[in-house]
């Protein structure tokens, strides 16, 4: 099965996987460290059946992330526990041939927030987005972490987070003043909280599936890890993800003491708002430390084009960010 | 008029080539077309506003003392691990705020927070 890797998924290779007819796969347009592809299939009953193939793909895998196999059973944990999430129905072994990965429902809705963020059919959704991530993010908080037995989790205090995030900072060769004083910041505010929770690690608005009338599944779990609840709350509400809606800052769409109240309310635990802050730091510079990765793929040549090259200058939009933070206290 | 064809002038002609590609061009090829505009329009700005010297004036101030960029941001950065220079330092924070908007006012002028901080 060595020419399936070379040449991708076909309609014939999804079908053997599948056990089903399958009358199209078609790339997406994919993430940064995975190819997403569209399959049409139809079920036993010959109703459609319409669903998602990710699959490893050229480039780097973000720092930390989960075996896709392992992904796909968190997501299936997600799934049976009432949260949004797509149903994962096929994962991928070895000897299908297409590296590690899995099959997914295609739910209906937009992924893409540059659009539900603004386009006016939304404002349903946008009206209601923030108390249903509070939701969303109480529930899995929750789970007891015993429920992931099993799961390649990476786990970490808050400091060990701090000091492997410094560690890739320093991969790069780049010196950074605004990152090395974040850092520095962090370091003398970091209490050493163990890892208490699942968090699903990647929670912002890009990675929501959205309906005009609201959430419909979260997606992209390859970075959840064990951690401290805050995490999650602090990386929704980081600039990057609010594509221009800086005077919202849950996601773009949503005010903090409402994300905070509604997650309170919703069994997640009682929100401390400056460790809340200090995620949001956190989660400024790691995306800061992301831009590195992703420019370092053109400048190693690992993945030489110029889309990369161009994100290792959204390196200045982050320092900007932490230092608005260190002089004005938030962004 | 030094030269008929300045740098910026080349920039400006390839930067027309690729709008002319762009209608042939689809999917991933046409979204690094874009791309790749915008990485030109960082070049002509970066030509134009020179962050780097105000740059390393700002951290020439911070450190008192004179060096290549560079070898300052490298002795900034060594300082802040080691902590001997920490975020109560005077003037550092307006110092790097200030570079960071320099290097923001090239890479993308339209990011919310260097909007925000123009007003």
């Amino acid at each position: 099965m060595a020419d399936a890797a070379s040449s991708g998924p076909t309609n014939v290779i999804v079908a053997g996987l599948l056990d089903s007819e399958v009358s199209r796969v078609e790339q997406l347009s994919g993430g940064a460290s995975s190819a997403t592809y569209a399959v049409d299939a139809v079920r036993a009953d010959g109703s459609a059946w319409p669903l998602i193939l990710q699959c490893a793909a050229t480039g780097s895998v973000p720092e930390g992330g989960l075996p896709r196999a392992d992904q796909a059973r968190l997501q299936q944990l997600a799934f049976a526990s009432g949260l949004p999430v797509a149903e994962v129905v096929r994962v991928l072994a070895p000897e299908d041939g297409l590296g590690e990965g899995f099959i997914m429902a295609r739910l209906p809705g937009e992924a893409l927030a540059s659009k539900w963020l603004k386009l006016p059919e939304y404002g349903p959704a946008r009206a209601v987005l923030t108390g249903q991530c509070a939701k969303v993010l109480a529930g899995l908080h929750r789970l007891p972490i015993a429920a992931a037995d099993g799961i390649k989790l990476p786990a970490g205090s808050t400091a060990e987070l701090l000091a492997r995030m410094f560690a890739n900072y320093r991969r790069f060769g780049v010196d950074s003043p605004a990152f090395d004083l974040a850092f520095a910041w962090l370091r003398e505010r970091v209490e050493d909280r163990p890892a208490t929770a699942i968090v699903h690690g990647d929670f912002r608005s890009g990675n929501f599936l959205v309906a005009h009338e609201g959430l419909v599944a979260v997606l992209d779990w390859e970075l959840a890890h064990l951690g401290e609840p805050h995490e999650d709350l602090g990386w929704l509400c980081c600039n990057s993800w609010r594509f221009g809606v800086w005077d919202r800052p849950v996601g773009g769409f949503g005010q903090r003491d409402e994300l905070y109240a509604a997650y309170e309310a919703a069994g997640g635990g009682a929100v401390d708002r400056t460790r809340a802050h200090l995620w949001e730091v956190f989660g400024t510079l790691k995306w800061g430390i992301a831009c590195l990765q992703l420019g370092d793929d053109h400048v190693s040549g690992r993945l030489r084009n110029v889309e990369r090259a161009a994100i290792g200058r959204r390196v200045s939009e982050v320092e900007l960010d932490l230092m608005h933070m260190l002089k004005f206290g938030s962004v | 008029m030094a030269e008929q064809i300045e740098a910026t002038t080349l920039i400006e002609a390839v930067q027309l080539f690729l709008s002319e590609l762009e209608p042939e061009l689809n999917g991933r090829r046409a979204f690094h077309a874009k791309v790749a505009q915008n990485a030109l329009a960082i070049v002509a700005r970066e030509l134009a506003q020179r962050p780097q010297v105000r740059e390393q004036a700002l951290l020439a101030g911070v450190l008192g003392q004179d060096a290549p960029l560079d070898r300052l941001r490298a002795d900034l950065c060594s300082q802040l691990r080691a902590g001997t220079i920490r975020v109560e330092t005077p003037g550092l924070v307006d110092a790097l705020l200030a570079a960071a908007q320099g290097k923001c006012a090239v890479d993308n002028p339209r990011y919310s927070t260097f909007k925000r901080l123009q007003d």
